[in-house]
């Protein structure tokens, strides 16, 4: 008897593994072992071509040292201070419109989600033409000839307003599924003790909106830290590296410049900020009071 | 945490009774607030609208007449031009493109299934370190990992093969696999035991209850995966070189580039590798919004 049971548990065992076993193939192959390689190559070099060379500290003294690379993180982080803020309140104050469930409401629901579903590619590329000094649709629209993409200080918001238009409307959803479950009991007994909507938003929803504000947060704040494709698209870095996203820094390093070890130092230090991030926002979000109604 | 389903029209007819009533303060706010959402609708459709418009015109109306003038004439030599073959074949893109979203949706919700299974419903020894293990790897971005992902397919002889392209996602997602579990964990437990009283085996029980019973979860993760990588562009641009293997994504970037100034066909291009999403979401948008929000509160 005891036997059986203990034989039937080890096949228990076996099909658990035998489950996994596909992912975790993926796993270790296709994250975990690129985190050592991305490691091992930061102490090579390598461009594509000659065999690897073992340069000990040279790719991480010539990345840190190097003017440029601090440039270009300061740009991501103005590019996620241009970005999050903006499309976070935009997202927040459409959802609170939507959520008046007026007649109609849920076309312009569906319509704000529709950049979401679009490359960013393709998006970039449209919006390049929208900013093009003679014939651009904006300058059009101005009556002017700003280069936007070509002019250093705008390149970036240019950028960032892209960003910010592809964005919004993904927040907005997120924000809607917050609002949607704050208990109707709660804004009627504000709104008996003489609350007004304004009121109501900013000392009842908006606290028990913190859950969603938190996940927005993190995946809004994680995803720009890496945009490449509007980059790619739009200035590809430029105009005098005014747009050099950390993310197109890595891939021009590599790939046009044919630096695979200083790509791999970037990488890595992309990967500890983003690390950096995800815990500090867990940590920051658990301090403060969360409302738990459920 | 469930999300009570309120159909939006009872209530707006609620509202619209109520609002008769009350004071005209009312009507104003409800004004503006049609003002400010057709005002956002406009600024998100405008982009769209001109791609579309601009793929229409001939080259010669595009250069002398408004970006708003609709197309005079109507034509399609710009998509002609993209079939063409000539520098890039968009029908060959969009095969290759539908072929590597085929593949890595049905591997990725394959193998996402069985170990989402796995830890739900199993015990084994190590699962659980197995599963933090799994939700660890979350925090990888993809950009850290595609220089040393090229340095080891590059070693296997995959660079510039389809199986280049494919094979880093199609053994399932640790997103999706948490997403799933959480689902399966939801599914009563008396259900499964009554499947297993009556004999059912582990392939049965996840085949015919844990999967149907599910349905709503796949469905979100099947258009997730479709949109993630149907519009995927950095890894198929450094792994592929050839034409031949350009996705949709690489082939519209190398137009934008070869075709630099000619819009029309750029527009073409972009309208092309963005329309079947956008119709496929107008198609299912009710389920698509509905699930990408259930995501955050899981």
């Amino acid at each position: 008897m005891k036997r059986s049971i203990s034989a039937s548990r080890r096949r228990g065992d076996r099909i658990g593994y035998a489950l996994l076993a596909p992912s975790l193939f993926g796993v270790v192959i296709f994250l975990l072992t690129p985190i050592v390689v991305v490691t091992w190559l930061s102490f090579q070099k390598w461009d594509l071509v000659a065999p690897l060379k073992f340069v000990g500290l040279s790719n991480w003294l010539a990345v840190l040292g190097d003017p440029t690379f601090i440039d270009s993180l300061m740009t991501t982080v103005l590019f996620v201070v241009l970005v999050i803020p903006a499309q976070t309140a935009l997202g927040l104050f459409a959802a609170v419109l939507l959520s008046r469930r007026l007649p109609g409401s849920g076309v312009f629901r569906v319509i704000y989600v529709i950049p979401w579903v679009s490359a960013p590619l393709a998006l970039g590329i449209v919006w390049r033409w929208i900013f093009q000094p003679t014939g651009g649709m904006l300058n059009v629209l101005l009556g002017s000839h700003v280069p936007w993409l070509t002019l250093p200080s705008l390149a970036l918001p240019a950028v960032s307003i892209v960003s910010i238009w592809s964005q919004t409307g993904y927040v907005t959803l997120f924000f809607m599924a917050g609002l949607a479950v704050i208990p109707e009991q709660l804004v009627e007994a504000a709104r008996i003790d003489g609350a007004g909507s304004t009121r109501i938003f900013w000392s009842i929803k908006l606290p028990l909106l913190r859950p969603t504000l938190f996940f927005v947060l993190v995946t809004t704040v994680i995803s720009a830290f890496q945009v490449f494709d509007t980059i790619y698209s739009l200035t590809q870095g430029g105009p005098q590296n005014a747009t050099d996203i950390i993310a197109y820094r890595i891939y021009e390093k590599a790939f046009t410049g044919f630096d695979l070890g200083q790509a791999a130092v970037t990488a890595l230090i992309l990967f500890l900020i983003l690390v950096a991030i995800t815990v500090g926002q867990q940590l920051y979000f658990r301090r403060r009071i969360t409302y738990d109604l459920s | 945490m469930t999300l009570v389903e309120q159909t939006p029209d009872t209530r707006s007819a609620i509202g619209a009774m109520d609002r008769k009533g009350r004071a005209t303060s009312r009507g104003w706010g409800t004004l503006a607030t049609y003002a400010i959402l057709l005002g956002g609708a406009l600024i998100t459709l405008g982009p769209f609208a001109l791609s579309i418009i601009t793929s229409f015109k001939t080259p010669q109306q595009f250069s002398t007449e408004s970006p708003l003038s609709l197309p005079a004439p109507f034509t399609m030599q710009n998509y002609a031009g993209l079939f063409s073959g000539e520098l890039v074949d968009f029908g060959h893109s969009i095969i290759v493109t539908a072929g590597y979203v085929l593949v890595v949706l049905v591997g990725q919700l394959t193998f996402s299934i069985l170990a989402a299974f796995a830890f739900a419903r199993l015990r084994f020894p190590g699962r659980d370190v197995l599963f933090w293990l799994y939700l660890s790897t979350l925090m990888i971005p993809a950009v850290v990992t595609v220089v040393p992902l090229y340095l080891m397919l590059t070693e296997a002889g995959l660079r510039n093969t389809f199986w280049g392209i494919v094979l880093p996602y199609m053994f399932g997602s640790p997103y999706a696999i948490f997403l799933l579990r959480e689902y399966f964990r939801g599914i009563p437990e008396e259900i499964v035991d009554a499947a297993r009283i009556d004999g059912a085996g582990t392939w049965r029980i996840l085949t015919r209850i844990m999967v149907p019973l599910s349905r709503p979860i796949i469905v979100t993760l099947t258009i997730i995966t479709i949109v993630t990588h149907w519009n995927n562009f950095l890894w198929p641009l450094i792994i592929t070189g050839s034409p031949s293997l350009s996705v949709i994504t690489v082939a519209t970037a190398s137009m934008q580039s070869q075709y630099n100034g000619n819009w029309t066909i750029v527009m073409a291009a972009t309208t092309l590798a963005m329309a079947p999403l956008i119709i496929i979401f107008l198609i299912f948008n009710r389920q698509i919004v509905n699930s990408i929000a259930i995501t955050s509160f899981r």
